[in-house]
């Protein structure tokens, strides 16, 4: 049973992570290359806090807090560029945010943090408490997709200079999107430090930024349900398949290529093309 | 005396407006009102800075010097979604329709634009009747009410053209902007479309509309104002505008400046 | 004396990059693709180059393999990979991209071992001092010596012969190349010809300066091309290369006196970043 249980708290912390990228990249269309810093983040901010004897459930809104601020910043900054300049400046704050991380002594250097105190609660009620924030997460993001900001973020995602014209400030949505999505990478990345004890700098760099978006991607953008299936799927696929193990990386860059040849909508994509018919007007997938 | 009726106030007001791109004058020092009501036809030769008036308008383009004032309040600081938010609203050259969703829910989108004004308000609500029966309405309006639930990508460009105008009539603007509607339709379309124009500017909606097809544009407008190389060259009933000789110099390519002081001597 | 090897250090570095981001540059001024999947076709011919110059003694042979078959395996991944995914929005190329990199990187690792590969007889030792005091290794000098003529050559090809005219054109307007009595598709294999061969030159070069090939030696120095072809302003290969040369340069001071704040990959994405925010066109941009 124990396996089991570390192996869904694992697959929840990726879908909780999976679910934030997805309010900025699936929602809005913002590609961003340089999420995982943000995981890393929350995690700092909870391992550090936590180790100075603050209480686990205190440090998350505070790991949210801090992440979602960074994010803010982020994505001001990130206005400022041109569109195709932001997938690389998204990697250059993920690769600076490491680069900093691992020279600095007090956050453990490049061995980074060890000894991350006991939640107080049972291997248990830490999977469910985990598997109840992505529930919670994903109904968050089905309500914006359904709310009046959803529309705005896909039309976004399509055409920002046309909503503009429709009097929409485009810019301040953008905004809003890497704030919450950040935020909430942020709650992944404490939940991710608690649940491991420990934490270094090289868990979050742009292979781990990309592995996150390969989960949206796959999972086809914009479909809360795909992406998570996408993410447990994914970040499930070396455990179930030990013969995988030593090929993992292949048969996930593998994937990630076929996917985008044959199905760029990703499995939501699959599943719309199966289920509608020719013609008609949506998103794929995402109930 | 007879009591002439007060002129009302313009609607928007544009003045000496100039527009410098590098080294380049695009708009040169430019004037003109617009009445609330009316339906005024932008034109001039090619290249005479018509498309790049109206973005300055919009706020696509920022002008460089000048004024621009809509009923009174001054907006040429101000980005494009403020601007539309203050009651002006465009309807593009080149369409562009929201491809990913239906035509009728191009047209909610911008009826929803109380709600989409900021993204707190955008978030804490959800239902749309409202705005579709609206977006319905302004589909009747301009005549494609039977494309509604269908998808932007497989329309005709006169249907696309349609839907720009109900997607900025949605706005509920005080004043229209319209860039080159018919541009792209054959004959019948055009003169359809520009009916269609003529025909919610009677029912209130103010104008200001830029074109190629002059015979459409003599049709349907109340008073013209005309460009060349940037600058205003003349300002009045569409008629009039016309026979016009600096006009007629400036489509027919000759020296406006040259026209205009020979057109003063003869008169003087 | 310390400014004039760091200088050195950072040219030579510079010139690596140069050869790199320039594929990258003529890609992405064509396609509008961010080519992540570059950094293989610089490791696939640094693997044949050192191969074929360990079977056959010969450098220069060792060279031309390299090139050439990087040169076909880059067309190869066009044809397979981008041209289907042209109509495509621009993550979809990107993801590809990303999943072919890895998968290559899995397949170099599995094909090679993971310890690498080296030269039986390495050649071109052997130090050569130049003007000023600066110490440059003879592979280090030939190197920028073939870099220098190599670029200028492209560049004298896109200006002066019909076919470089020609590509310069397509990424303006399309339709033109035709005009010239030359077919987009032709157009696009040259560019991904040229543009991979000139990986596979680097790859040769830096296996040689390095005496080792191994599997990952791609992947920093392509993020990098990535920063560089932004700051040179996109498609521009005089604007490519005055950018990596500095990015060079500034990565050895930087690397000396931020080396306590930064760690040297760091520095060159914070370079970036603060460039970008003073000017988000970037550096050498034309408009």
């Amino acid at each position: 049973m124990d396996y089991e249980i570390s192996l869904l708290t694992t697959m929840g912390v990726s879908v909780l992570f999976a679910l934030s990228l997805n309010l900025i990249t699936g929602f809005c269309g913002q590609i961003s290359l340089g999420h995982a810093a943000f995981l890393g983040i929350g995690a700092y901010v909870a391992a550090m806090l936590g180790k100075a004897g603050l209480p686990f459930l205190a440090t998350l809104p505070l790991a949210m807090l801090l992440a979602g601020a960074v994010g803010a910043v982020v994505g001001l900054a990130s206005l400022r560029v041109r569109a195709d300049f932001l997938a690389i400046t998204t990697m250059g704050v993920g690769f600076l945010f490491v680069g900093i991380v691992r020279q600095q002594n007090w956050l453990g250097g490049e061995l980074g943090i060890s000894g991350i105190p006991d939640t107080g609660l049972s291997k248990t009620a830490f999977m469910l408490l985990t598997l109840l924030l992505c529930a919670l997460v994903a109904a968050f993001s089905q309500y914006i997709r359904k709310s009046w900001m959803g529309r705005v973020f896909n039309g976004i995602a399509e055409d920002e200079d046309t909503m503009r014209v429709l009097g929409i400030d485009a810019s301040r949505y953008k905004l809003v999107a890497f704030a919450i999505g950040t935020a909430l990478a942020g709650l992944a990345g404490s939940m991710y430090a608690y649940n491991l004890r420990f934490i270094g700098p090289d868990s979050f760099g742009f292979v781990e930024s990309i592995t996150v978006l390969s989960m949206v991607v796959v999972g086809g953008i914009g479909s809360v349900t795909g992406v998570i299936v996408a993410a447990a799927l994914l970040s499930a696929l070396p455990a179930w398949f030990q013969v995988i193990g030593d090929y993992k990386l292949l048969v996930y860059g593998g994937l990630l290529f076929l996917m985008m040849r044959f199905s760029p909508g990703g499995m939501a994509g699959l599943v719309t093309r199966f289920f509608s018919p020719v013609g008609s007007v949506g998103k794929g997938g995402g109930t | 005396m007879s009591a002439t009726p007060a002129m009302p106030a313009p609607l928007l007001r544009v003045s000496d407006v100039t527009v410098r791109f590098g080294g380049l004058t695009a708009i040169d020092s430019v004037s003109f009102d617009v009445r609330p009501g009316e339906l005024l036809g932008l034109i001039g030769p090619n290249g005479a800075g018509k498309t790049t008036m109206l973005r300055s308008i919009t706020g696509v383009v920022r002008a460089t010097e000048g004024r621009v004032e809509l009923d009174g309040q001054r907006i040429e600081g101000l980005p494009i979604d403020r601007r539309i938010l203050r009651g002006l609203s465009l309807s593009q050259q080149l369409v562009k329709p929201l491809r990913e969703i239906s035509v009728i829910d191009n047209v909610a989108l911008a009826a929803g634009s109380a709600k989409t004004a900021s993204p707190l308000k955008s978030l804490l609500h959800v239902a749309r009747h409202e705005e579709l029966a609206m977006a319905r309405k302004m589909l009747e309006r301009v005549g494609i009410a039977q494309h509604a639930e269908q998808s932007p990508a497989i329309q005709p460009l006169g249907v696309l053209k349609r839907l720009e105008m109900a997607r900025a009539l949605a706005l509920k603007p005080r004043l229209l902007l319209l860039d080159e509607p018919l541009a792209g339709l054959n004959s019948k379309e055009a003169r359809s479309l520009a009916d269609t124009i003529a025909e919610i500017n009677r029912q209130g909606v103010t104008i200001v509309l830029i074109e190629h097809n002059l015979g459409e544009v003599m049709r349907i407008c109340q008073r013209l104002v005309v460009l060349d190389n940037g600058r205003k060259i003349a300002d009045g009933e569409p008629r009039a505008v016309m026979n016009d000789p600096v006009v007629r110099a400036a489509y027919l390519g000759g020296d406006t400046l040259a026209t205009a002081a020979a057109d003063g001597a003869q008169h003087a | 004396m310390l400014y004039v090897e760091l200088t050195a250090q950072g040219l030579v570095q510079g010139a690596i990059y140069a050869l790199i981001a320039l594929g990258l540059t003529l890609v992405y001024g064509l396609l509008r693709i961010l080519h992540v999947a570059h950094a293989a076709l610089f490791t696939l011919g640094a693997y044949v180059g050192v191969i074929v110059c360990n079977a056959s003694g010969s450098l220069a042979l060792g060279f031309a393999a390299g090139m050439v078959v990087a040169g076909v395996a880059g067309v190869a991944m066009f044809r397979l990979a981008y041209q289907p995914l042209l109509r495509q929005p621009p993550f979809v190329a990107l993801i590809a991209s990303i999943g072919l990199y890895i998968a290559a990187e899995e397949i170099f690792r599995i094909v090679f071992g993971a310890q690498g590969l080296s030269f039986t007889a390495p050649p071109l030792q052997g130090q050569i001092p130049v003007f000023g005091g600066m110490q440059f290794k003879v592979a280090e000098l030939l190197m920028m010596l073939s870099t220098v003529a190599i670029i200028g050559v492209l560049g004298w090809l896109q200006t002066r012969t019909r076919i470089g005219v020609a590509c310069q054109a397509t990424v303006s307007d399309p339709q033109m190349a035709e005009s010239f009595g030359i077919t987009l598709l032709k157009v696009r294999d040259i560019n991904f010809f040229v543009g991979s061969a000139l990986a596979g030159f680097a790859g040769v070069w830096v296996a040689l300066l390095n005496n080792l090939v191994e599997p990952t030696m791609g992947s920093v120095p392509s993020y990098k091309a990535l920063a560089i072809i932004v700051l040179g302003g996109l498609g521009s290969v005089r604007g490519t290369l005055a950018a990596a040369l500095v990015l060079g340069v500034v990565e050895s001071f930087g690397t000396i006196y931020l080396g306590q704040l930064l760690d040297r990959n760091a520095i060159a994405f914070a370079f970036l970043i603060l460039v970008l925010m003073v000017r988000p066109q970037g550096l050498f941009a034309k408009r």
